[in-house]
Parts: structure tokens; C-alpha cells; sequence
């Protein structure tokens, strides 16, 4: 029996920001739908709405055109709409079946054997008496799965299926879900990947700033056109102009940097020698554990090397801490945002008087001046168009985007003559990805320099003066980036030579 | 020779009943835990049970409502918590602390006019059976039916936790809440119903002590109990059957340590008194070393506070 999905004039505003305004859309089976847009564009609100998980303040979902009554997960399931969500909704500590069995209806025996049709029918391998904490992150999602294929689900919805997947997973999962298709589930893929949308879905609506801007058939569409749709403009081809002027004063200077641990989830670092011009931004490619995560942190001062010479604006730094670098106006953007640059649970305000430096007087005597800070951090929300003024708002929050954007505003409002960022753009939504690009050129523009420690070759390119390559914690031959090639990194990442 | 077995009997049924206010507590606290609760009231509502018991006792003359009633209170006062943690959403540690100190207080007060009357005898099964068996009498016959009924919860429990699909559901919401809410299962219910349970089995092991084990009513007369069957949870990691062997060996050493202080044994009384704590502790962190299997029993909600997304 065909399916039928509609959802009408559906709105859920939260304090300071409309989450969905009146979102219709329309869904029927044997298509697989993509929902595409940015972080916090609404998606999760409204997958989190056909679910039951939440009630929206308006509007009303239809299946089949009967009018659904979604106000608990159990109606969404009543009503045959399954959910994986981004977050796994599983019980780390129960058995697989556990998981399975805890909402049957049906005695274990006859749900084993209904499992294990499944697992024959879509070629899944799971041992179904492990703790769900053994299983890795695909087979996980798969668990999910099939909670929902157990109920024979009319409607499934994929939140973010993708981002904890490897590769060889995702594939996996595509072919599970054009099955699904074939055998009559409505499929609605949410997503801001866009490449995925077009190799999966035969429709997709995309979703700005809690609205529907548009639905389309995706074989018309292409990358670009889906990234304007989403970011709302169109978005402008960043290419920087590359600072050649060879008289200028080195700022930075690195000699002999050696690192030896005894970790071995730590990289040692074999004499790396590099210096940073004013106005430049040197780049640092390399695949992620080579040795990016203690060269960052030996930049920053947290680890500190003996006989290493770092100077910096022809003063030895070496044995200061971050907060003394700081004051010599160096600035850090640290990979994970979550646990090394911000504190989630606090304020967006107090994590602004974190990065307190001496010339900023948020503190006087001893004493928090919350006035002082406020009034600094709403400026640093305006300043780099963080979608929110309200200071007291909790970081955690705020999407990927951005708090990274706050984070960068953090560190350039002091004005530093240095900024170390390793990753800055990891795991963000283009629109995001786009600011900071111009944000990073726009420093470089300023006479300050920049290091970037990144992962992304292409953003490397895109941001560049000069290029080296970290592998197995030794740095390679620094080159102009007007001679380097995405090949030619890619064969220095993987620990060839190019000469 | 014939008297010193009948002696060891005698010895490990008073280290049996002993145990039994532990076992109670713990089993019900173990339940409240697993379920993501964390209720470090139980010494409270063990001292409630116990002057509510007794008083019931002294007021009807009927043991049967004098061991409902003092269950009853039990739930009545872990109704405070469950409404404080559950429904206004305070913090579990510091709404515990409260409990006890509040029970505590409650109690000395409801019992003042309750010490120095002596207690009434509590009926004992099979007393005929108890002098027939050399050593097993004493040990299996002649208590009372809450000695009995104790030494079964921790099997019944392990059986409800692990076979049920209540006890699967339990552990889930103690697992994730936020998973458990969005299987549609209702966690505030269920830890509800969980909180409720582990003041019963605190009300009914308090009972026990001022019924049936020293059957009068003396301020204070828990001692720190609450507090071991707090511990005794946690070092058991959560495991009913690891709970039973730490009571046992917890009035073991209690009892033993008595007598060894009446023989005249040459160390110091203090540290004797502390042996059932350091003994408790130190075979509980042996037996259950696997930390695999920790993970597993852990609830990992433990102490959370849970709230729906509206």
C-alpha cells in the first residue's frame, strides 16, 4: 500500500529563535527524500516532530490523510514512523536483543526468530548477545534499524545517518536503504552533505532559517546550486591572493622542536624548523595523526620542550605558558571546540572572560566585571555574525558553526599578531566553512600572520602562502603554495617524496 | 564436641539476622540505582520504618499493620524525594543528605514517648525443627518471616532484573533516560516507582531492627546502618547476589569481632570495631574486580538528573 506523508503549516518556536515556521512539505512512498540544510536550520526540530519526542506549537502532520496526534515517541511508533536518530537511542549496557526486545510485544522467542530474518534478509551481522558497547558505530545505526524494521515502519526517518560512518559503512548503508525503498517504506534522509543527497535521493527540500526554501527533483540539481539553496546566496569563490613579498620580517621562528613521548597515542616530533612572515599564513598539511595534534600544543605552550627555541616577535617564548603567549599577542584555535576551546555548560559570556587577557580588565581586584564582559561579548557576536545576541545563552547550544565563530572572535578580538588554528572548519556546514575562510584571509589582509594546521587539503590551498607537510612527526620542505598541486600533497601525506 | 557444632549454629544464625537490615536496604537502594536514582536517604528511611514500626506496634498490638505501616512510611517519606528529584528536578546527592538528616530528626521526635517501652515477641517459624538438626537447626529454622523473606529478595531481584521485562526496563531507564523516553517508555514512572519500592525495603528494614532484632525503640538505633547498605551497592557494583555475601560477611565480622572482644583477644578494640567495614570493603573490591562486567552493572544515568524535551 502506497504511502502518504504530509506535514502542514507545522511551527515549534523556542525562546530566541524560530526553530520551524510553518514548515509544509509532502512525502509519498517508493522516492527517498533528502532534508538538507545547515546546522540549525530546523531539521532536527522537525524530524524530532514527526517522532513525538516533541509537540510543535502549530500545525498538523497527515498520514495516509489521517490526522495524526503525535504527543509521545509511542504514538509516532503506533503510527508505523520509524526513527534512527543522530544521537543512538540505545542502551550502551544491554545486550543487543535487550535493546530489541524492550518494547515488543511479542514473546523473546518468536522476536529472535523475527530478528533473525531480518539480519538474513539485509545480509546484516550482528551478534545479537553482545552488550550494545561492543559493537561499533555502523553496527550500532544497525541496531536502530532494525528496532525500526521489527515494527514494519510505513515512514523511516535517517537523521545524520552518516556522520559517525566510515566509508565502507556508508555504501552499506545506501543499499539497505534503497531496499527499504523498493519494498514500499518512505524513506526522509536529513542531511547538509550534499554529495550524499545527490547520490541517494530522488527528491530533496531544503530547509534555512526554519523554513522550507525550496523542493526539487535531485537529478536537476547539482553541488552549487544545493549550496546556494542552502546557504541562502550565492556563495562567493574564495581565492586569496598570495603574499609573495620575500623582504618581510620573519615574525615567528621556530628551531630545533623536538618531542619525545613515551605515549604511544602520541607522535614524536623530529626536528621541526619553520618561520612565519608577517601577513602570511603558513599552512600545515597532513594526514590526522602525524603529529598535528603536540605540534599545536607545543605552539600553544601546554607542552613545553627542552632546547626548543621558539621566537616571536624577536623574543624568546619558549618556556611560556598559553596565557603568557597570549599576552605577547599570539592566538589559538584549538581542534575539538567542545573540549579544548570552550566550556559547554557555561555561558556564552563567561566563556568570553575565559580568554582573559591583561589589558582586557574583566577582572578588577579580584572581582568579575560583568559589565565590562557582556558588553565585549555581545560585540563579539555582532562583530562575526553569530545567529544569536542573547550572551547568557549556554555555549553548548549554539551549533558547530557558530561557537567556532565565537571562538575566533574570541581570539581576534585582542587584535593577536599570530593566530594558531588547527582544523578550524571541521565538521562544519559550508556557509560556516565559507565565513572563516574569509575571516583567516581577512587577518592575513590585516599584516597579521597565520598558522593553519589543517587535515583539509583543499582548504590548505585555498588559504595558503607557503605549505609544508607533517608525516610520522617530520615536517617536509616548506613550498610556495603557487607550486604545489592537491597531488603533490597528496603524495607528501602519504610519506613519498616528490624531488 | 556436640556443643561446640550446636554453638557454631546458633553463631551463624545470629550473624544471619544481623545481616537481614543490610540485605533489606540494599536491595531495595540497588533497585533505586539501577533505575539512574541515586537516594542517599536510606539511613533516614530506615530510621522511619523503624520508629513508625514500632509505634504501630505499641498502638494496635498488631505486628502484621506495625510491618505495613513502617513499609508504608517508608514510601511515604521517599515520596518526598521521588517528588523533589523526579518531579522538580533537585539534585539527588544534596536531596538525600536532607532525607537523612530529616528522618533522623523526624524520628527522635515521633519517639520520644516510645523509649523504655518494651518491646512485644515476634513469632518465629519452625521453632520445633530448630533443636532437631545439629548444626543446620539453629541455621535454617526457628526466625522470623522477614529473616526468611530477606534472604530471598536478592535472588528475587537478580531474577527481576535480569528475566523481566520490567527489570530490562529498569535498567534501561538507569542505562539512558533520554533513549528510554524516546522508546516511549515513561522514565519519570518507572524511577518513580523504583524510588517508592527502595523506601519500602528501608521502611521494612528499619521495622526490623525495632521489631524483631533488639524490639524496642532507642533514638538512633539504625547506627550507621543506611550508610553500609549505601556502600554496600556501590562495592557490590550493583549486583544483588555480590550485596547478600557483603551483608553476610559485613554481620560476620560484626558479630565475630563482638565475641573476640569478650574472649579478652590482645588488639585493640578500636580496630576490631573497624574490621567489618575494612573486611566488607576489601572482599567486595575483590570478588568484583572484572571491570567489564562493572561497566555492564553500572547504571550510567546514576545521579542524573532526567528531563523531558517538551
Amino acid at each position: 500500500m502506497a504511502t502518504d506523508l504530509r506535514i502542514s503549516n507545522i511551527s515549534k518556536i523556542y525562546p530566541g529563535c524560530i526553530a520551524n515556521d510553518n514548515v509544509s512539505l509532502q512525502f509519498k512512498s517508493g522516492k527517498i527524500y533528502a532534508l538538507l540544510g545547515e546546522n540549525g536550520a530546523g531539521k532536527s526540530t522537525l524530524v524530532k516532530i514527526l517522532s513525538g519526542v516533541i509537540s510543535p506549537d502549530n500545525g498538523e502532520v497527515f498520514l495516509n490523510e489521517k490526522n495524526l496526534k503525535l504527543s509521545s515517541p509511542l504514538d509516532a511508533k503506533k503510527n508505523k514512523i520509524g526513527m534512527v536518530f543522530q544521537h543512538f537511542n540505545l542502551f550502551e549496557t544491554l545486550s543487543v536483543f535487550e535493546n530489541l526486545s524492550i518494547d515488543a510485544t511479542e514473546d523473546n522467542k518468536s522476536l529472535r526468530l523475527r530478528i533473525n530474518e531480518i539480519l538474513k534478509k539485509y545480509n546484516f551481522s550482528i551478534d545479537l548477545d553482545v552488550p550494545v558497547l561492543n559493537l561499533s558505530a555502523g553496527q550500532k545505526q544497525k541496531v536502530e534499524i532494525i528496532r525500526c524494521l521489527l515494527r514494519s515502519p510505513k515512514v523511516l526517518i535517517m537523521d545524520e545517518p552518516t556522520s559517525v560512518l566510515t566509508e565502507q559503512e556508508t555504501e552499506e548503508l545506501f543499499i539497505s536503504l534503497k531496499k527499504f525503498c523498493d519494498e514500499g517504506i518512505l524513506i526522509i534522509y536529513i542531511t547538509h552533505k550534499l554529495k550524499e543527497v545527490l547520490s541517494l535521493c530522488d527528491e530533496v527540500a531544503v530547509m534555512r532559517k526554519g523554513k522550507v526554501v525550496s523542493v526539487s527533483e535531485t537529478q536537476n540539481e547539482r553541488v552549487e546550486t544545493l549550496a546556494n539553496k542552502m546557504v541562502g546566496q550565492k556563495l562567493a569563490k574564495i581565492k586569496k591572493k598570495i603574499n609573495i613579498s620575500k623582504n618581510k620580517d620573519e615574525i615567528f621562528k621556530v628551531k630545533h622542536l623536538n618531542f619525545y613521548s613515551d605515549d604511544p597515542f602520541e607522535t614524536n616530533l623530529v626536528n621541526l624548523n619553520f618561520s612565519v612572515k608577517k601577513g602570511e599564513c603558513l599552512g600545515i598539511a597532513g594526514i590526522s595523526g602525524n603529529g598535528q595534534n603536540e605540534l599545536f600544543q607545543i605552539l600553544s605552550g601546554e607542552i613545553i620542550t627542552p632546547d626548543t627555541s621558539i621566537i616571536f616577535r624577536n623574543k624568546e617564548i619558549a618556556k611560556l605558558n598559553p596565557k603568557q603567549r597570549r599576552e605577547y599577542l599570539m592566538a589559538f584555535s584549538p581542534e575539538d571546540r567542545i573540549s579544548q576551546a570552550a566550556v559547554p555548560e557555561l555561558k556564552i559570556y563567561e566563556n568570553v572572560a575565559l580568554n582573559n587577557f591583561k589589558s582586557s580588565n574583566f577582572f578588577e581586584k579580584g572581582l568579575v566585571n560583568e559589565k565590562k564582559i557582556k558588553e565585549h561579548s555581545k560585540k563579539i557576536l555582532s562583530d562575526f555574525s553569530v545567529n544569536t545576541d542573547n550572551v547568557e545563552l549556554k555555549s553548548q547550544f549554539l551549533s558547530g558553526g557558530n561557537l567556532q565563530k565565537l571562538i575566533l572572535g574570541r581570539e581576534l578580538i585582542t587584535a593577536p599578531e599570530l593566530l594558531i588554528c588547527y582544523n578550524p572548519t571541521w565538521g562544519l556546514d559550508v556557509g560556516a566553512i565559507n565565513y572563516i575562510h574569509e575571516t583567516l584571509i581577512k587577518i592575513n589582509d590585516q599584516e597579521k600572520s597565520t598558522i593553519l594546521i589543517s587535515t583539509d587539503t583543499e582548504e590548505l590551498l585555498k588559504l595558503s602562502d607557503r605549505i609544508a607537510v607533517i608525516y610520522k612527526g617530520k615536517l617536509s620542505k616548506i613550498m610556495p603554495s603557487e607550486e604545489v598541486t592537491p597531488e603533490k600533497l597528496g603524495v607528501l601525506m602519504g610519506g613519498g617524496s616528490i624531488d | 564436641m556436640s556443643l561446640d557444632i550446636s554453638f557454631i549454629g546458633i553463631l551463624i544464625g545470629s550473624i544471619m539476622a544481623s545481616s537481614v537490615p543490610l540485605i533489606l536496604a540494599a536491595s531495595g537502594e540497588l533497585i533505586t540505582e539501577r533505575s539512574g536514582v541515586l537516594n542517599l536517604g536510606v539511613e533516614g528511611m530506615m530510621i522511619i520504618g523503624a520508629i513508625s514500626g514500632f509505634a504501630l506496634m505499641v498502638l494496635t498490638d498488631n505486628l502484621f499493620i506495625a510491618i505495613v505501616g513502617s513499609m508504608l512510611s517508608g514510601v511515604i517519606i521517599s515520596l518526598i524525594f521521588g517528588f523533589l528529584t523526579q518531579s522538580l528536578l533537585t539534585n539527588h546527592v544534596a536531596t538525600g543528605l536532607a532525607l537523612t538528616i530529616f528522618g533522623i530528626g523526624l524520628s527522635a521526635m515521633l519517639g520520644k514517648n516510645f523509649v523504655g517501652i518494651p518491646g512485644k515477641e515476634f513469632p518465629i517459624l519452625f521453632s520445633s525443627l530448630r533443636e532437631s538438626i545439629p548444626l543446620f537447626g539453629p541455621i535454617l529454622f526457628g526466625h522470623s518471616i522477614v529473616l526468611y523473606f530477606a534472604f530471598a529478595l536478592p535472588f528475587l531481584t537478580n531474577y527481576f532484573l535480569k528475566k523481566t521485562k520490567l527489570g530490562l526496563v529498569v535498567r534501561a531507564v538507569g542505562d539512558s533516560p533520554v533513549s528510554a523516553s524516546n522508546q516511549g517508555i515513561n522514565v519519570i514512572l518507572v524511577r518513580y516507582c523504583c524510588i517508592l519500592y527502595g523506601g519500602a525495603m528501608c521502611g521494612l528494614a528499619g521495622a526490623y531492627l525495632s521489631l524483631i532484632y533488639t524490639p524496642q525503640w532507642i533514638e538512633n538505633m539504625t547506627a550507621g546502618r543506611g550508610w553500609i547498605a549505601l556502600a554496600l551497592v556501590v562495592f557490590a557494583t550493583w549486583s544483588p547476589i555480590k550485596v547478600l555475601i557483603g551483608a553476610l560477611i559485613f554481620g560476620g565480622i560484626t558479630i565475630l569481632q563482638l565475641h573476640m572482644q569478650a574472649i579478652g583477644f590482645r588488639i585493640p578494640v578500636q580496630f576490631l570495631s573497624a574490621l567489618p567495614y575494612l573486611m566488607t570493603i576489601i572482599v567486595l573490591v575483590v570478588i568484583s574486580r572484572d571491570s567489564r562486567k562493572i561497566k555492564l552493572n553500572t547504571p550510567t544515568s546514576l545521579g542524573r538528573i532526567f528531563y523531558k524535551e517538551k
